[in-house]
Order: structure tokens, then sequence, then C-alpha cells
């Protein structure tokens, strides 16, 4: 094709998806924009916000340990709980997708059907299991006579985002087994490797940009967690998104959750983009 | 090098046969082929060989001990998939030292094995490409070269050459045959393509519905088929069924004179090698003959094909080389099919073959001596 012609066509794809690119600009961008706006903006307990252009919000975040000590138990909480997604979600997925009997369409079903239900009410369910007087505490009770406290515990809420994510992962990685031949495990098979190191040495690396992908998506959905941390954390546990809902709604100060809900988007992008980083280029979807 | 046994080896998926009884000795450096169509079990008994499927009964033995109870990645095979199976990830050496790094071979041992595998296979140019940046015939190579660097007790072939261009198939075939007589290995070769097999072999085993309808040499199997399927599934038959008495064929009006004598009479399959035919111009009814009319004749370079209407709705292929003295026949031509005892087969109601009983060299090659005598003595 000539240059002539390659611009026409240039020229006609740009028409077609200028609607949609406009949507998503106006839709996704403006928002945030006008979240970048706020978080320059000064609260006033009177006034709210005061239109201005003052990096006070950010140097507050920064410099308030109990602030960079939320960010810290984020992070924290939504490393553990894609770890352990991880970790329970691949051999779960390896052997869904090797699966071949009637079995597997039930076994999908199971998997698939958490996810009918809102999370909401799933997080309800854990806290009939973890609450004072709960199932847990009533057996522990029952054996030790002084109960066990789950609720309001880091362990809780990372329960609770391993549950809701954990399909989430299963489903990426086993699409991801799913077109990895079976013959290369024979093949390994029949040059004498054990199927531990068959694994480690085929599907692993094989798997890998379908694992990271499903555990990117658990880091980031489990940055953001709302529900889980804020009813089986209670008041206590403070991760990010509750804090800034807090301040948005109870307290009011916009300017301040603006800046909040920025550098939690910037902080889960980062750790995003060094993640990818991270895998060798070519094992990368 | 070993000699490898399978002992009434079977396999069974609840009531379904997928391989029944299968016997087989190789011997040490032999290559046997297992040849028939898809679903006669062929695959799966490469399979209960290499480990992947559990045999229902019977056993396997290489070197006189019984290896079905071992896993796959203890049993020593080098097995060659029909897909490659390389591993996209590894480049071609990783791919060629990946089993000898998993038997743990130092560094510069595997490295001189996998240098030698190359050569052998003319992949040292391609040695740290990717698998995905190969031709077909160059994959193939590496994956014949991962299977042989282990020095494997045991050569299994899948569909080898199922995946590459006509051209290159023959090519690739002697390729494996002179790398296989080579390293004398113990080889099973699993194919449904009956050239292939021919020309690989050194010894066939012709299989059907999971059962083993024939074992021998191309010659044992092409010359003297055991039933009709071997008949019609190496090299080409015309089969007709029909009623045999006294030296006659009859196909519902049609009557065809058999060159050979046979004891038995009633129903039975006739197979017709159709290049062991020839046509000639009408004429008596002498033993190894049949009237018919040209419906279609090609000239197909190296052969002449003609289809010779013999009944009436009965047609028989007739195949000569264009380099004898034969001419092309016309269609509507009146002819007579005429040949010797080696292009006819008989096989009785229970598909056993029926022997002929004239003395052997009795009679001499298709349509000759015999014919010609009793055509001059007209």
């Amino acid at each position: 094709m000539d240059a002539a012609g390659e611009r026409r066509q240039g020229a006609a794809a740009a028409t077609f998806l200028a609607p949609a690119t406009l949507v998503v600009m106006v839709m996704l961008m403006a928002p945030l924009l006008l979240l970048l706006r706020f978080s320059l903006n000064r609260y006033d307990r009177t006034e709210l916000m005061i239109e201005t252009v003052t990096g006070a919000n950010y140097l507050r975040f920064f410099s308030d340990p109990f602030y960079i000590g939320v960010m810290r138990t984020t992070l924290a909480v939504a490393a553990l709980s894609t770890l352990l997604c991880l970790l329970l979600g691949l051999p779960l997925a390896y052997r869904l997708a090797r699966m071949q009997s009637r079995w597997k369409t039930a076994c999908m079903l199971g998997i698939v059907l958490p996810l009918f239900i809102g999370s909401t009410v799933r997080m309800v369910g854990w806290m009939i299991l973890f609450a004072h007087g709960g199932v847990i505490d009533a057996v522990a009770r029952w054996f030790n006579g002084r109960g066990m406290e789950v609720m309001y515990t880091s362990f809780a809420v990372i329960a609770g985002i391993v549950s809701i994510n954990l399909p989430f992962v299963v489903l990426t990685i086993q699409s991801t087994i799913e077109t990895i031949d079976t013959r290369l495990e024979e093949a390994a098979g029949s040059l004498g490797a054990p199927p531990a190191r068959m694994f480690w040495r085929i599907v692993w690396p094989l798997a890998l940009p379908g694992t990271a992908t499903a555990g990117i998506l658990c880091f980031i959905l489990a940055m953001n967690a709302y529900a889980t941390p804020y009813l089986l954390g209670g008041p206590r546990f403070q991760m990010m998104a509750p804090l800034l809902y807090w301040e948005f709604s109870t307290n009011n100060n916009w300017p301040f959750a603006s800046a909040l809900a920025l550098l939690l988007m910037t902080t889960t992008l980062l750790m995003t983009a060094c993640a990818n980083w991270i895998i060798p280029a070519r094992y990368r979807a | 090098m070993s000699r490898l046994s399978l002992d009434r080896l079977e396999k069974r998926y609840g009531d379904t046969v997928a391989v029944g009884s299968v016997s087989l000795d190789i011997a040490e450096g032999e290559l046997v082929v297992l040849l028939g169509p898809s679903g006669c079990g062929k695959t799966t008994t490469l399979r209960m060989v290499a480990g992947f499927i559990d045999a229902t009964a019977g056993d396997v033995r290489l070197d006189g001990a019984s290896i079905l109870a071992l896993p796959p990645h203890r049993r020593e095979m080098g097995l060659v998939f029909q897909s490659y199976a390389l591993f996209p990830h590894l480049t071609v050496a990783r791919n060629i030292a990946f089993g000898l790094e998993m038997r743990g071979t130092p560094r510069p041992a595997r490295d001189a094995r996998v240098a030698e595998m190359l050569r052998l296979t003319r992949l040292e140019s391609l040695a740290d490409r990717l698998p995905r940046n190969l031709s077909g015939g160059q994959q193939q190579r590496v994956a014949l070269a991962r299977a042989l660097a282990i020095n494997p007790r045991v050569l299994l072939l899948d569909e080898p050459l199922s995946n590459l261009d006509a051209a290159l198939r023959a090519d690739v075939g002697r390729d494996i045959r002179l790398l296989q007589r080579a390293s004398g290995l113990t080889t099973i070769m699993v194919t449904h393509d009956q050239d292939e097999a021919m020309a690989m072999a050194d010894r066939l085993v012709v299989m059907k519905d999971g059962f083993v309808q024939q074992t021998g040499t191309q010659e044992e199997v092409y010359e003297r088929p055991a039933t009709p399927f071997v008949a019609g599934f190496i090299g080409r038959a015309n089969m007709l069924g029909g009623a045999l008495s006294d030296g006659i064929f009859a196909v519902e009006d049609t009557t065809l004179h058999l060159a050979g004598r046979y004891a038995a009479t009633g129903p039975a399959t006739l197979a017709l090698r159709p290049e062991r035919l020839s046509l000639g111009p009408p004429g008596p009814a002498v033993p190894g003959s049949v009237a018919g009319t040209v419906e279609l004749a090609s000239y197909l370079g190296a052969i002449r094909e003609h289809l010779v209407r013999i009944g009436p709705d009965r047609r028989i292929v007739v195949r000569d080389a264009t380099a004898g003295p034969a001419r092309l026949h016309h269609a509507g031509e009146s002819v007579a099919v005429r040949w010797g005892v080696d292009a006819e087969r008989l096989f009785d109601a229970a598909e056993m073959p029926l022997m002929d009983l004239n003395p052997p060299g009795w009679s001499v090659k298709p349509g000759h001596s015999r014919l010609d005598a009793i055509q001059q003595q007209q």
C-alpha cells in the first residue's frame, strides 16, 4: 500500500474510533481531572471547599504517620491476599484446566457461583462466621473455654478479600493453562521429568503471563477493596478505600479525599507497572 | 538398544475395546509400524507403551522386564509427537538439552551431546531460535533430536510425518529411517498412511477396531493379505462380494473366471489388485478373466487407469504402466480384463483367505503364457 492509501485508511479508522474515544475521554478522564483539581483545593470547616492551588493535602498525607501507615497496611493486605490467591488459585486452576470428566462443568460452576452473590452479602456470611459469638468463636469456646476473636483482625480482612478475588484468579489462570498443549507435559514426562519438575519447567513458565494478569487483577481489586475492610476490619483496621470514603462523606473534606484517591490510584498503577516490568519479556502476554 | 515385547496388551473403556489383546515382539533395532485407520487403537497402543495410558490387561516388557508399573518419566522412551510438542519457551538447543538436564547430565557432556544432535539433524545454525520461528520440517527434526538426545531404549514415533508437506514427507521419512538405522534404535511408529508405512517399516502391524489384522513384512501383507480389510488397506484392491463355485466367481449376474483353483464353495470376497490386471480384446472365458466395457480411461503419467464396467452396477479399476506396450482404450470399448493368480485373493465368509490349489509356479505372471497359449490354440 502506498503512503497516501495508508493515510486514507488511517483517517477512516480515526473517524470510526472517534466517538468511542470521545466517550471514554469524557467518562474516564473528566472525573480524574476533576479529582486532580479538587485535590489542589483547600478545605474549610464552614465553607468546605475553597478554590486555590496548594499541595497541602499531599503534604498532609506524607507528613502524617497515620496516613502513611494506612497506605502501608493497604499495600501489605493487597500483597498478602494476592500471594494467597495465587498460591491457592494456581493448583486449583491447573486441576480444573486438566479435568476432562463431566465433573469439570460442576467444578467450574462451583468457582463461578460465588460471583452471583454480591460481595457485601458474602461478607455478612463471613461476619456470622467470625463475629464475637459467631461460629468460629463458639466452636473455639467449646474447645478451649475462652473463644477466639477473629473479627476485626487482618486475618479476617485477608480471608474476605481472598474469598472474593479467588474466582477471578482461578478463571484467569485456568484459561491460560487450557491453551498449554497437554502433549508438552507428556513430552516432558517422556524426557524424564517427574510431575513436579515438569510443572515447574514447562507449565509454570508458560502459564506466567496469565498468572501475572491474575495477580495484577487481584492486587488492584484488593488495593481498592471497600466493603471487606469496612465490614470485617472494623473501625480500628484502616485501609485506603474506607478511609477516603470517610473523609469524603463524613468529614466532607473533598480536597483531601481527592488527594487520597489519586495517591491510591498512583500507587496501584506504580505497583502494577513494577510487576509487569519484573516478568521477563518473552513471557509477557 | 532393547527388545520390546507386548504381551496380550489390552485397553478397555467400560464395554468398548480400544485395544484388544495385541501381542508383538520387536527385535533390537527393528522398526515396526502400527498401521490402521483412525480409531483402530494404534495410538492407544503406543501411548500404553509410553506410559500415558494404563493398560487394562497384558504386559509390556523391555528386555524381558515388565515396565507397566513405571511412570512415563522412568521408561526411557524417546517420543516424537505428531504435533512435535516442542517447548515453545525454550530455544532449539534448550529443547534438545531438556531430557539431559532431567537426567542430571553434567554441563560439558550435555553441551557435547546437544552439539552432536544438532549436527546430526543439520540444525546447527538454528540452535538459538525459538520453535515458533522454525518451519514444519525443522520443528520435526528438533523433535527427533530431542527424543534421540537421551539415548532412549525405545523410540516411539506418533504419526511423525503427517504434519509435513507431501513433498517433504518422503525425504524426512528417509532421514528418520537412516538416523534410526545408524543408532540401531528399537522403534515403534504409528501411522494411518500406508505409503509412509511401506517405505519405513521393517515389519508392519495392520490394525482395525483395536485388533491386529496381520503382522508381517511389506511383501507378506501386500501379496498375502490375511483379511479383506488388509487387502483393501494395503495397496489398492477391487473388492467384490459374490459366490464361489468351481473356478467361477459370481457377482449377481456377472461371472468372473478365477485364475486359481479353490476347494471351497459358497459366499466369498474377491480382491483384485488393479495394477496386476491387464486389458485385452474380448475373448473366450479363460481362467483369470472377465468381460467388460471401458467406462473411463485416464492417462496419469506413469500409469494408465481404466474403469471397466463388468456388470450392471459393478466396476473394477485396472491400472498399468504407460511404459508397457498396451494402449489407452476408448470409453465404450468392449474388453476382457485378465489376470494371473498373484492378482487375486479370495476370502471366505469368515474372512479367512482361501488357498490356491494349483502347485506354485504353475501359473506364471498375469495374463501371459498360460493365457497366450490358450489364445494361440484358437
